[in-house]
């Protein structure tokens, strides 16, 4: 029943190392490589193929966080973890929905990988209350902070972009904004 | 207004590293004279890690969904989900639930097969057993190596008879007697009497000998009856046999109304019995004959037969009634009812006989 990955899944260490060193290609090809893994798993108990994407998504998260953390061992194997923590993740999902999780079909090894999928979820909240606080912030607000904060545009660009006569009126422009969501965030 | 601002834009310079050193170290002494400074900074910094996180974050779903969108999710999941038939899908998702009941069939029909060769062998044995009786498991016991005391010339066989009168009538089984030349009975005491073989059954697997001895004594009333209904299973039973050179007690129950492949002529009887025990009484708890020991199966532990006690009567009463002088009673109150059994088989022990077979 398990399908055979296709040969392009990269070594553990490449992926770890990729990581690190923020290369897109070392994430394209763990993403690519094992994602058929967690769509077979997700598709053959009570899923489809965006809950494989979403639930497949937060476990790189999840392994992309604790590799940057620097203190993600190779004591297993990359797959073996991603597989673990995306159903984990998708057991809980089902549970949430009070979907029936009895007779789980599985196609690898599991780890136990709770401790990292709370750190997750703690995480995942500060996402979430960021996303939210920002898009209560409404425009122009959002997107200078993004554009300034994500984006790392400078005060000049930001100037020019939405249009304003001086940098100081941008500064004072961001500033505000910049009040308003930490307002936002830290009440949330 | 303008402070704020300027001191929020040194605040994320600071945290960012990009003050000169002198820059920061002002700063900081600022920071820790003014603990509103100092809050704003942690604050900042609370506020900066969280974005620098939902950034990396939001890279990270961005360069995922390219991933994504270079996977052909459509035919990947038509390769990986669950088979559209039910069956597949049952296989897929019980396969291991079918597993352990395919294999449980699997066990099962081996026992079955197996319980079918053994009865392949039990037919076997039938075979023989209606071929000749005799090599079915007849009982009776090989005495040449033990001979000592009793006779001039050891006996070939042995096996077990009791008194059917008080003038020496004895019975035993006909496969014990069948080839002997001359035959002697031996009491408990250890005294010898010849005997003669009176009367034959074959098919029930009967003789009656009658003691022609002149140094045999009347033995008196015998103790037991014959029963005339036929025995329960579960019937406490015992017998005493010659297996040995002494009486031996087996103690058992009636395990089957009918005896080897269904034979109705005997009882199967769970006693654990040896050679030399063919021929001797079955008697239950009441002092009642239900039979006659005359087999056992040797495929089978604790599997034994006897002649039902209807054919002893059968036989009893083909033969002249005027020749025998106080013979068994049939159906009527054992004068052994009531008696625990150590009582019974001190009262019978005298009216078993040891069975020899010279050849």
């Amino acid at each position: 029943m398990s399908i055979k990955l296709s040969s392009s899944v990269p070594t553990d260490r490449e992926v770890v190392l990729g990581i690190l060193n923020n290369s897109e290609e070392a994430l394209n090809k763990l993403y690519t490589g094992y994602f058929p893994m967690v769509l077979q798993f997700i598709l053959n108990n009570n899923g489809d193929e965006d809950d494989a994407k979403d639930v497949y998504q937060e476990a790189i998260i999840v392994l992309y966080n604790k590799i940057k953390s620097g203190n993600f061992e190779l004591s297993s194997k990359l797959k073996t973890y991603l597989y673990s923590v995306s159903r984990r993740i998708w057991l809980k999902k089902l549970a949430q929905q009070s979907k029936k999780t009895n007779n789980i079909a599985d196609f690898e090894d599991v780890l136990a990988v709770d401790e990292d999928i709370e750190q997750h979820e703690q995480k995942d909240m500060q996402f979430d209350k960021m996303k939210v606080a920002l898009e209560n912030l409404g425009e122009p607000c959002k997107t200078i902070i993004q554009d300034f904060y994500i984006h790392n545009l400078s005060m000049q660009d930001i100037c020019e972009k939405f249009g304003y006569t001086n940098t100081d009126n941008a500064k004072t422009q961001k500033y505000k904004c910049l009040q308003r969501l930490k307002k936002l965030f830290f009440q949330s | 207004m303008r402070n704020d601002i300027q001191l929020e834009s040194i605040i994320e310079d600071y945290l960012n590293g990009k003050l000169n050193p002198a820059e920061q170290a002002a700063f900081e002494q600022l920071r820790s004279n003014d603990p509103i400074v100092d809050h704003k900074v942690v604050a900042h910094k609370v506020f900066l890690e969280s974005m620098q996180q939902y950034a990396d974050v939001l890279l990270l779903k961005q360069q995922m969904d390219a991933a994504h969108d270079q996977i052909d999710v459509v035919s990947l999941s038509a390769q990986l989900k669950p088979h559209s038939s039910r069956i597949v899908r049952f296989w897929n998702n019980y396969k291991s639930a079918i597993a352990v009941a395919a294999s449980f069939l699997i066990l099962v029909s081996v026992v079955v097969l197996n319980q079918n060769k053994q009865e392949g062998s039990f037919e076997a044995l039938n075979r023989d057993v209606s071929q000749i009786k005799k090599s079915q498991n007849s009982l009776i016991r090989d005495i040449k190596a033990n001979s000592q005391k009793t006779n001039i010339t050891p006996a070939k066989y042995g096996g077990t008879g009791f008194a059917i009168s008080s003038n020496g009538y004895i019975l035993t089984n006909f496969h014990v007697i069948k080839d002997a030349d001359s035959l002697y009975i031996q009491n408990n005491k250890g005294v010898s009497f010849k005997v003669k073989v009176f009367f034959t059954d074959a098919a029930n697997d009967i003789a009656i000998l009658r003691v022609i001895d002149q140094s045999f004594r009347n033995l008196g009333s015998l103790p037991y009856n014959i029963k005339r209904s036929s025995t329960g299973i579960g019937e406490p039973v015992y017998t005493l046999g010659y297996s040995k050179d002494d009486a031996v007690l087996g103690d058992g129950y009636v395990s089957s109304k009918t005896g080897i492949n269904g034979d109705t002529l005997a009882y199967q009887i769970a006693i654990p019995v040896n050679p030399g025990n063919s021929g001797g009484p079955l008697l239950d708890n009441n002092g009642n004959i239900v039979g006659v020991i005359n087999g056992k199966e040797n495929k089978t532990d604790g599997a034994a037969f006897a002649v039902k006690s209807k054919y002893i009567m059968e036989a009893l009463n083909a033969i002249p009634q005027d020749s025998l002088s106080k013979r068994v009673a049939y159906g009527k109150r054992s004068s052994l009812q009531g008696l625990k059994r150590n009582k019974q088989v001190e009262k019978i022990q005298d009216y078993v006989f040891m069975v020899k077979v010279y050849n």
